[in-house]
């Protein structure tokens, strides 16, 4: 199987541009230089050389390869967030996995040495021997077969089983532990999202610390035996969002401040396994603080100088003014790419609970109507200052699956055009003040539900009503609370919703197409047939257009694909069917993120995509490399 | 007055427990609960939920169980200190609360001395120079600090404290203070926090006990004995003070019941705006993300205060005006 992901075109041409700039791809130095924040402890003995506390073979990042600069020790990464369940940013932003995305969005080994992969189900894991946890504990096999027998499979940890991406055909793997460093995972059939899941921005943990963890877990240690330990282990076990000091983490920055807190703390993992090609040892950065305040003021406290490094809860609204800091020389912007497929999408519900307007969205011709109706090149002029892009709901023009028709299907502003389709559908009628009526007779007037959570929203609606205005069709923009929003769409009562679009605009063929299936309740377009598939038929409705039956088709012959130009394909089909159906109606993409740093913070890309998934926001940029110079 | 005093204590029971009642029901309202947003957050990331999952966390928080028995169970922990458990921070609300308790008190206890000392001088000022430059310069600054909306003060005196004082942006101390213990640059740093929240927060209240005093003393600077004392000869001052403004001052005793829960509350906004250290903000995102027992416990903590504070002012009310008969109608 072609491990590597497929590169971005234009990625690929910087990247032999690069190769040709650095001609020679960075040598392993031979002698390492310790961080001055660890030379006392190291002397009075407390901590081993560095030498001794990285693995023996430790993961070397190219940094001149990505057109960045080998930096200095020190410094302290001051960050700003809304919510304390935040600081698992850190853990996304440091972005340690077994296998990871670089900035090129290629799957490569991080915390593994190497991973061998047979007919995409017999994964083989080989770990960096002389690897260890951040409190000096050696990382060995151990470590995943306590994960696997001890948590993943103990009834008590895990009430729901393992883990959904574990399970091919709901059949668990064979898991086998060859030697002191090495894992195998063996399915019956491909699993096409093992690799994915353990490289997330949230990522599938398939170890854990057993070492320190094993005196709060009942087998162990039968005096925490009560029924409360499993919600209290399975808290303490969280490593994605730690919630206590002690527990060792593989990743750069370790957190030192018990919650609650508005100010956490995390220092440098003395025992983290990237070096850079001069012998240092990453994180560049000793500490990293996380300041917890109201999301509203960070725009303004950015502003003046209070962040590093800050991307979360500042907007394009908040750009000018970043700019106008900028001039005050405390940080620096740069505009970076959203990656979701519209910046906001309309949703018809097709599972609406109202029959009229259920059996006019089934019609392909409304559906294709209402996006012709739409004008989105006034909307990114007025909305977006003209820097995003006018499109139908789909991949962004980054993506390696991206084709322009996919774009431009039925997102012209056409006005004559719309009418024509609508006179064809049980829409035809008119009443006397030009208003579509439905067949019951009622007026073509549409409630719109959105979680009004930003202005932006209610301005790209508000140009949408003008316009389907025109084609006969009143809409009320209407805005609820996030919950009781999710709730509404799937119960039916919401006929039609607004919000933001594919997250994974920048897929590859290898990224899962789950999004463009329905396959989840949270698809506002289709949550009944998502909820179908998701709980197996348990809950929900079965398909019955045959697009989406087909969509699931894919999906499924997706997941038992092996080669990439087969995922390619199938990809294609998909993209091609969600062009012609127009099951989302799109607006614009590629919309901007102001991504605020320190002046003096170097090695912050000046073009990134910013993303959940899968670029775990700063993460593939790897955080840990950047460095404050004088 | 002891029978006085214990019977008022004896009725604060029942309110309180009517008081929590209506909270819980007002928490229990809202459609959807904490584990409904906790499941659509984790399906959200491609989590893997299993509905046995989400039953097993319910049950464990005994939220498998009837509403009244709920219910009771909160209510017979909130009467030995247990506020319950937040899921949101999953830790006992006692420890989420910490010292953010203390910081609220603090700013509340400031804020109240602040506006006295500001209220007091100004509105006896006013009532004795009645139509004055300055009883109308006074007045007009008055009305525009109880005009002006609390968050807008909030945010222009944050800027101008960062711009010309370099004060750091929100919170009640500079952030390297913040897992700080006590010491004297933590302290000083406070200070240089805290006179933001205490205006914004002050302005309202004072301007509206300015016009109180004001009004009150004029009434009874109207009355016959000031005149007579006047005529006297009784020197000035002391015809003011002596009789005047303590009967005008009734009314500062009786606003320290509303005085408590306002401030407290009142200061949410202002608290959320500056990003305060306070119970606030926790308030606020308790109630949106439906993490009742925080929600819970922290109105029925509000609802406390007003209930001490209007005790309080009760008891002084009665020890300080002579008029005021305990016996209420039993002499009629």
């Amino acid at each position: 199987m072609n491990l590597r992901i497929n590169i971005f075109r234009f990625v690929a041409f910087l990247w032999l541009a690069a190769c040709h700039l650095y001609p020679a791809a960075a040598q392993a130095p031979e002698t390492f230089m310790e961080a001055p924040l660890l030379r006392s402890r190291v002397a009075a003995g407390q901590l081993p050389p560095i030498k001794e506390r990285l693995p023996n073979t430790p993961k070397l990042i190219d940094l001149a390869a990505d057109g960045n600069r080998i930096g200095r020790y020190g410094g302290r990464i001051r960050m700003l967030m809304g919510r304390e369940k935040d600081i698992r940013m850190v853990a996304y932003y440091g972005y340690a996995r077994l296998v990871g995305y670089n900035s090129r969005l290629e799957l490569e080994a991080d915390i593994l040495e190497r991973f061998d992969v047979q007919d995409g189900r017999q994964f083989t894991l080989h770990l960096r021997p002389g690897h260890k946890w951040s409190d000096g504990h050696p990382f060995t096999a151990e470590d995943f077969r306590f994960y696997w027998e001890d948590i993943a499979n103990n009834k008590e940890l895990s009430p729901g089983g393992v883990h959904r991406h574990l399970l091919v055909n709901d059949k668990p793997p064979v898991f086998e532990v060859l030697d002191n460093y090495t894992v195998r995972y063996t399915w019956d059939a491909p699993n096409p999202y093992f690799l994915s899941a353990i490289a997330g921005t949230r990522p599938l943990y398939i170890y854990a610390p057993g070492h320190f963890l094993k005196q709060f877990h009942s087998k162990y240690a039968t005096d925490k035996a009560n029924d409360k330990w499993a919600s209290s282990f399975n808290k303490l076990a969280r490593q994605e969002l730690p919630s206590d000091m002690r527990m060792p983490t593989l990743e750069a920055w370790q957190l030192q401040t018990n919650p609650p807190s508005s100010l956490y703390e995390f220092a440098r993992n003395p025992y983290f396994h990237r070096i850079d090609a001069k012998g240092q040892q990453l994180p560049y950065a000793d500490y990293l603080t996380v300041a917890i305040g109201s999301n509203s003021l960070i725009p303004a406290k950015t502003g003046s100088g209070d962040s590093d490094l800050q991307g979360r809860y500042v907007r394009f609204d908040d750009y000018t003014f970043l700019k106008a800091a900028e001039k005050r020389d405390v940080i620096k912007v740069e505009l970076w790419k959203h990656t979701v497929g519209s910046a906001l999408a309309i949703y018809p519900n097709l599972n609406t609970k109202d029959e009229a307007w259920r059996a006019a969205f089934r019609d392909v011709n409304v559906r294709r109507a209402l996006s012709l109706a739409i004008n989105r090149r006034e909307i990114n002029k007025a909305i977006f200052f003209g820097l995003a892009k006018e499109s139908a709901n789909t991949v962004v023009p980054e993506s390696p699956l991206f084709k322009p028709e996919y774009a431009s299907a039925y997102s012209r502003f056409d006005l004559d055009e719309a009418n024509r389709l609508l006179d064809q559908t049980i829409l035809a009628k008119r009443g006397r003040d030009g208003i579509r009526l439905l067949p019951d007779g009622r007026r073509a007037e549409l409630i719109l539900e959105t979680t009004g959570e930003n202005t932006m929203q209610t301005d790209v609606l508000s140009l949408i009503r003008d316009s389907w205005s025109k084609i006969g069709i009143l809409m009320y923009p209407r805005p609820t609370h996030r919950d009781l929003f999710r709730n509404r769409v799937y119960s039916g009562d919401t006929v039609i919703s607004a919000w933001p679009g594919y997250d994974n605009g920048l897929a590859t063929p290898d990224f899962s197409p789950l999004d463009f299936a329905p396959t989840s309740k949270q698809h506002y377009q289709w949550p009944q047939w998502g909820d179908y598939y998701w709980t197996k038929g348990r809950a929900g409705e079965a398909p019955d257009l045959p697009e989406a039956r087909q969509l699931v088709a894919l999906l499924k012959r997706w997941e038992r694909s092996s080669s990439t130009d087969e995922r390619r394909s199938i990809w294609h089909k998909m993209l091609t069917i969600h062009a012609d159906q127009v099951f989302s109606i799109g607006t614009v993409n590629g919309s901007m993120q102001p991504v605020a740093h320190a002046p003096n913070l170097q090695n912050v890309p000046k073009n990134g995509t910013w993303s959940y998934e899968p670029s775990a926001y700063f993460g593939i940029y790897r955080p840990d490399t950047f460095w404050f110079a004088e | 007055m002891f029978g006085y005093i214990l019977r008022r204590i004896l009725m604060m029971i029942p309110t309180l427990l009517i008081i929590s009642v209506l909270v819980f029901i007002l928490i229990e309202l809202p459609p959807g609960d904490y584990f409904e947003s906790y499941m659509a957050e984790l399906e959200a990331q491609g989590e893997n939920v299993d509905p046995k999952q989400i039953e097993e966390l319910k049950r464990e928080y005994g939220f498998d169980k009837h509403p009244v028995e709920r219910y009771l169970i909160w209510v017979s922990g909130l009467a030995q200190g247990d506020l319950g458990y937040s899921f949101e921070y999953e830790l006992p609300v006692n420890e989420v609360v910490g010292d953010r308790l203390f910081f609220t008190m603090l700013v509340a206890f400031v804020t109240i001395i602040v506006t006295w000392i500001i209220a007091f001088p100004i509105g006896i000022y006013s009532a004795t120079h009645q139509y004055s430059w300055g009883d109308y310069g006074l007045t007009f600054l008055g009305l525009l600090g109880i005009a002006t909306p609390n968050f807008l003060l909030a945010l222009l005196l944050m800027y101008l404290a960062n711009v010309y004082f370099d004060t750091s942006i929100g919170g009640l101390m500079a952030p390297e203070f913040v897992n700080a213990p006590m010491s004297w640059a933590k302290f000083v740093s406070i200070l240089e926090h805290l006179w933001i929240p205490v205006i914004v927060i002050g302005t309202a209240g004072t301007a509206g006990m300015i016009r109180t005093l004001r009004a009150n003393l004029l009434d009874e600077l109207q009355k016959q004995y000031v005149t007579t004392a006047k005529a006297k000869g009784l020197a000035p001052f002391r015809a003011l003070v002596k009789y005047p403004l303590r009967m005008s001052l009734n009314f500062f005793i009786a606003d320290i019941g509303k005085l408590l829960p306002t401030i407290v509350s009142g200061a949410e906004i202002v608290a959320i705006v500056l990003s305060l250290e306070t119970t606030g903000p926790l308030l606020i995102r308790a109630l949106q993300s439906q993490d009742m027992y925080l929600a819970g416990s922290f109105l029925m903590f509000l609802a406390f205060l007003t209930v001490i504070g209007v005790l309080i002012s009760d008891i002084a009310l009665a020890i300080l005006d002579p008029r005021i008969r305990l016996t209420g109608g039993e002499t009629k």
